[in-house]
């Protein structure tokens, strides 16, 4: 099975984002990572090929020198290959990169010359936390779609999907081609080991520069604003626990919250 | 503006937060409402005391692929130039996908609409909440949203709007995800959207038993549990009380962090509660900047005190 999985690199989630002086998020800070959902992804792909057999292909829109680092990460903890793909928008919202990536489908099979059976996203991307692009990417491509998948199973037909679902969990049965986006599953991503680590830097990761049709995005971003802070409260560090309670319910009674 | 709004249901019933849209839609201009399957007469019947023209698309299958289908159909019908659903997972599964339908983008999460001439700028949270964003669409494309729960009021009850039912044949090729199977997991009702008070426990609770306690306080206090994630993944209690990113967004009038450290991805679900008092042994732990009271403790010695306490106090 070829399985190919579209990853983003974000901002560090566990970094809180503040305004710069320019008014946009200031980013430049805090640490690159692949987004969460993304590494979620790429571990059910490479189980599903060292189950069934296959490979795992992945690829991201970004500038080279900047997302070469997570594309060696996708290596060392299984992807066969990676591409990097120069952006198609300086400005994208998800329907431009939903396009883009539609795209790079079409430019990877090209260059490895073997269709994909399934396409993978994370469920959403921890930055933006829009949850559109995996769902614009299947109808732009035409193919069946499944949200939030926790586990992909060979079928007769395709494939069995299980999604995870408010109430407990849906199975879907697709015909590959699909694109699926992928939810926390049971398990966590593995982490790479020295061995892996070294063969990934040495991995050859194609960059094509200008392999994608320039778009329009359909949505702007015209302003942003941080939330009003919340001032800060009352610290109660005691001795004794007895006294801790008894003051921190005064305080909340004073406070009419009881 | 001609506004459609779909409505999910789900035992003959209309979703709440579909008709918290249902207000905001009439201000902005002509609204409708749809609704679409085989069984929503009575939610039909309920939408329309709204006030707002209720279109009925009747159609034997529903899933996801017929139903998408079927708006694709009722945003041609109606003309409309706004699509907004409600942020639930269905729909926002949906709104991305009927956008690239119809050409245009989508914003998720939003949380305010408002008026800046012709045009409508959609408020809504990134990076965790931590940043709003202040969105606006191309000029002539159609607009997309999904409205987080809780952004609008819910319309008052007016003159019953017009029913119109219409069947519809969605070709058997639309439908490419094929359902097998259901598994309902989680049975209970945990109403965290709703709750005045919620208490909620984290892996800092360290075992089932202390767990227990947030679970005593919270029915004490007649609020609902919630958790963080490690709380669910040790097995403490199910998937339906988590609160974060990946859990419910919350906004009680109480929230009691128990051993809860303050990862952004937690702090992003509750950060808009009213009062938050924190309990953590750990004194520069991040929850501790978001609450009005900190108190510096293990969980197991403070939760009995404060279950005693406010014991004595409803005496
Ligand atoms: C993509 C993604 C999505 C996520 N979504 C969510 C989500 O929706 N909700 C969510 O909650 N998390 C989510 N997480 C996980 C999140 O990042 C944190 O790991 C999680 O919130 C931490 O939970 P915690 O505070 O219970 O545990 P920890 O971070 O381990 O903190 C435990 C805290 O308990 C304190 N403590 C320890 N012992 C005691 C004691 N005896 N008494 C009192 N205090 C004690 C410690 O000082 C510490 O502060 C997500 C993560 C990712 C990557």
């Amino acid at each position: 099975m070829n399985i190919l999985v579209c990853v983003k690199q974000v901002p560090d989630d566990f970094a809180k984002v503040h305004l710069g002086e320019n008014g946009k998020p200031a980013l430049e800070g805090i640490d690159k990572v692949v987004n969460a959902f993304d590494t979620y992804a790429v571990e059910m792909a490479v189980r599903l090929c060292e189950n069934h057999g296959g490979r795992v292909v992945v690829a991201t829109i970004g500038a080279e020198e900047e997302v070469r680092p997570s594309m060696v990460q996708m290596i060392a903890v299984g992807a066969n290959q990676a591409y990097i793909f120069a952006p198609n928008t300086a400005d994208g919202d998800e329907s431009s990169v939903a396009a883009g990536l539609a795209e790079l489908v079409k430019k990877t099979e090209e260059t490895i010359g073997e269709s994909f059976d399934l396409i993978m996203c994370g469920k959403e991307s921890t930055d933006e936390i829009s949850s559109q692009v995996g769902a614009m990417l299947a109808e732009k491509l035409n193919l069946s779609f499944v949200s939030s998948v926790i586990d992909v199973k060979p079928a007769e037909a395709g494939l069995c999907v299980k999604q995870e679902t408010e109430e407990g969990s849906a199975s879907y049965e697709v015909s590959c081609p699909a694109v699926v986006t992928v939810a926390k599953p049971e398990y966590d991503p593995r982490y790479p080991n020295l061995k892996s680590k070294m063969a990934a830097r040495k991995a050859v990761i194609p960059y094509l520069s200008d392999a994608l049709t320039p778009v329009q995005p359909a949505v702007r971003c015209m302003n942003y604003q941080e939330p009003a802070k919340r001032e800060a409260g009352v610290k109660i560090q005691e001795k004794n626990a007895v006294d801790a309670v008894a003051r921190a319910i005064a305080l909340m009674a004073d406070d009419k919250v009881l | 503006m001609k506004t459609l709004v779909y409505i999910e249901t789900k035992n003959n019933k209309p979703f709440n937060g579909c008709l918290e849209l249902i207000h905001e839609a009439m201000d902005l201009g002509e609204g409708t409402a749809v609704l679409i399957g085989n069984d929503c007469e009575d939610s039909a019947k309920e939408v329309s005391r709204y006030g707002i023209p209720v279109l009925v698309l009747d159609t034997e299958a529903v899933c996801q692929d017929t139903v998408l289908a079927a708006l694709v159909s009722a945003a041609a019908d109606t003309q409309s130039e706004l699509i907004l659903m409600s942020a639930t997972q269905t729909g926002k599964d949906l709104a991305p996908r009927l956008a690239a339908r119809l050409d245009t983008g989508c914003i998720t999460d939003v949380v305010g609409i408002r008026k800046d001439g012709e045009s409508l700028i959609f408020t809504r949270p990134a990076y965790g909440g931590a940043v709003l964003e202040d969105m606006q669409f191309a000029e002539g494309k159609k607009a997309v949203a999904t409205v987080r729960g809780g952004s609008f009021t819910k319309a008052e009850a007016a003159q019953a709007g017009d029913i119109t039912v219409k069947s519809i044949e969605i070709p058997a090729d639309a439908v490419k995800a094929k359902l097998i199977d259901t598994a309902v997991e989680i049975t209970e009702l945990v109403n965290l959207e709703g709750a005045e008070v919620i208490v909620a426990g984290g892996r800092g609770c360290g075992d089932a038993q202390t767990f227990g306690l947030v679970e005593e306080l919270a029915k004490l206090l007649g609020g609902v549990v919630g958790a963080s994630r490690p709380a669910i993944e040790e097995g403490w209690v199910s998937r339906a009380h988590q609160i974060g990113q990946s859990g419910k967004i919350v906004s009680p009038k109480l929230y009691i962090a128990c051993g809860i450290s303050g990862a952004m991805q937690h702090v992003s679900g509750m950060i808009g509660s009213d009062y938050i008092v924190a309990i953590n042994k750990d004194e520069d732990a991040p929850i501790f900047d978001t609450a009005d009271i900190s108190i510096v403790g293990r969980c197991e010695e403070i939760l009995p005190l404060m279950i005693e306490e406010i014991r004595a106090r409803k005496a």
